[in-house]
């Protein structure tokens, strides 16, 4: 036992002077385990929609003060908050969780623009904003300022009125929290409403794909994220073939064994890096 | 193992220069294109194919560039692919 342990972390003659976790054969083993726990973890969000997902403490309010805060850096007029386009970005995320979606246009061919017209919204010009699986106001105001198109709306000298609709539901068997921001100039200023409340703290309203509308509200519960089960799975994996690596190499310059091998040096840089951008890399996309 | 790596960065210092720099420059663009998992996907990608070619490079030119070698590699490549493709969302 103890000598099969020594063939997977030591080089030796055993193993061909080469740690076996380090040959083809088991990377390509380390390989197959993570896409095995990928696909573990896409057939729970089949068979067991809505228990995997991303939790989030995103409020409307913040999201529209964080917004007027960018503008008023840039020497922008705040925005008025409007309850009306509030209610089409809310019936926006709302279809997106029904029909199952990420995108500005629905696979049944509903523009955005559909939403402002259903709440008979008459403007001269108008935008959309999209995020998704963020955790908080100020990580999802810091990526669409990131993006320029969505920073184009963001800033937007001709926009006078904003809307934020703040939805939780599943999304391919999935929980999230969409955000959806509609900007707007009104047609005829005359109609333009002076600036609303927006609700402080509104928790999220919850909808599932393909099930009734529930429009209660509901504080949302800490869900167990894909993407750390990922990141986890994926790290461990990281930190065994580094591990190995090193233990490889450093047998290998103490026993002086000379071999037909890859650089080590090369392998553990290109991973480590690698490593470094896994675990740094961030929850939430925008769209 | 440090006076491994060391010596091997002693026998060709640029082309480990090189591989420093390509990798910097490819965190750098991660980073940058933070929350867009569409481009952070190609910066993997990009990052992938670069690590191959140099690969080749490297072990052409210390004259030992076999079969074997090229496939631990593209092994290393394409972990580094799937694991990080199928993280970003």
């Amino acid at each position: 036992m103890k000598r099969k342990l020594s063939l997977l972390f030591i080089p030796q003659a055993g193993n061909n002077y080469k740690a076996l976790l380090t040959q083809p054969s088991f990377l390509g083993l380390f390989i197959a385990l993570y896409l095995l726990n990928q696909s573990l973890v896409k057939s729970f969000t089949i068979f067991k929609p809505g228990v995997l997902g991303y939790s989030s403490k995103i409020t409307v309010s913040k999201i529209v003060k964080l917004t007027n805060l960018e503008r008023v850096k840039h020497h922008l007029q705040p925005l008025n908050y409007n309850a009306d386009l509030s209610l089409s970005a809310t019936n926006k995320a709302k279809d997106m969780f029904k029909e199952n979606y990420w995108a500005h246009n629905s696979p049944s061919g509903k523009t955005p623009w559909d939403f402002f017209k259903e709440i008979d919204y008459q403007y001269s010009v108008a935008g959309e904003n999209l995020a998704k699986d963020f955790y908080d106001n100020e990580s999802v105001i810091k990526a669409w300022m990131k993006s320029p198109t969505h920073r184009e709306n963001i800033l937007h000298p001709k926009y006078l009125e904003i809307g934020i609709g703040v939805v939780d539901g599943t999304l391919n068997g999935v929980k999230t929290t969409l955000v959806v921001q509609h900007f707007g100039r009104p047609l005829d200023l005359a109609n333009l409403q002076e600036n609303q409340l927006a609700p402080t703290d509104s928790p999220l309203i919850p909808v599932s794909a393909g099930q009734p509308q529930v429009l209660s509200q509901q504080q949302s519960k800490q869900l167990i994220s894909p993407l750390q089960i990922s990141k986890t799975v994926g790290a461990v994996l990281f930190m065994v073939l580094i591990s190995v690596m090193f233990i490889d190499g450093y047998f290998t310059i103490k026993n002086k064994t000379k071999r037909l091998s890859g650089s080590v040096t090369g392998h553990i840089s290109f991973l480590a890096i690698i490593f470094m951008l896994l675990l740094f890399s961030q929850q939430g996309s925008i769209f | 193992m440090p006076k491994d790596i060391i010596k091997e960065l002693k026998q060709k210092p640029s082309e480990f220069i090189f591989l420093v720099i390509m990798l910097l420059l490819a965190s750098v663009l991660f980073f940058y294109f933070n929350y867009n998992p569409h481009f952070q996907r190609r910066v993997i990608y990009f990052t992938s194919g670069a690590y191959l070619f140099w690969s080749l490079f490297h072990h052409y030119k210390r004259g030992d560039l076999e079969l074997s070698i090229v496939i631990e590699y593209l092994l290393i490549a394409i972990f580094a692919v799937v694991l990080m493709t199928t993280t970003l969302i």
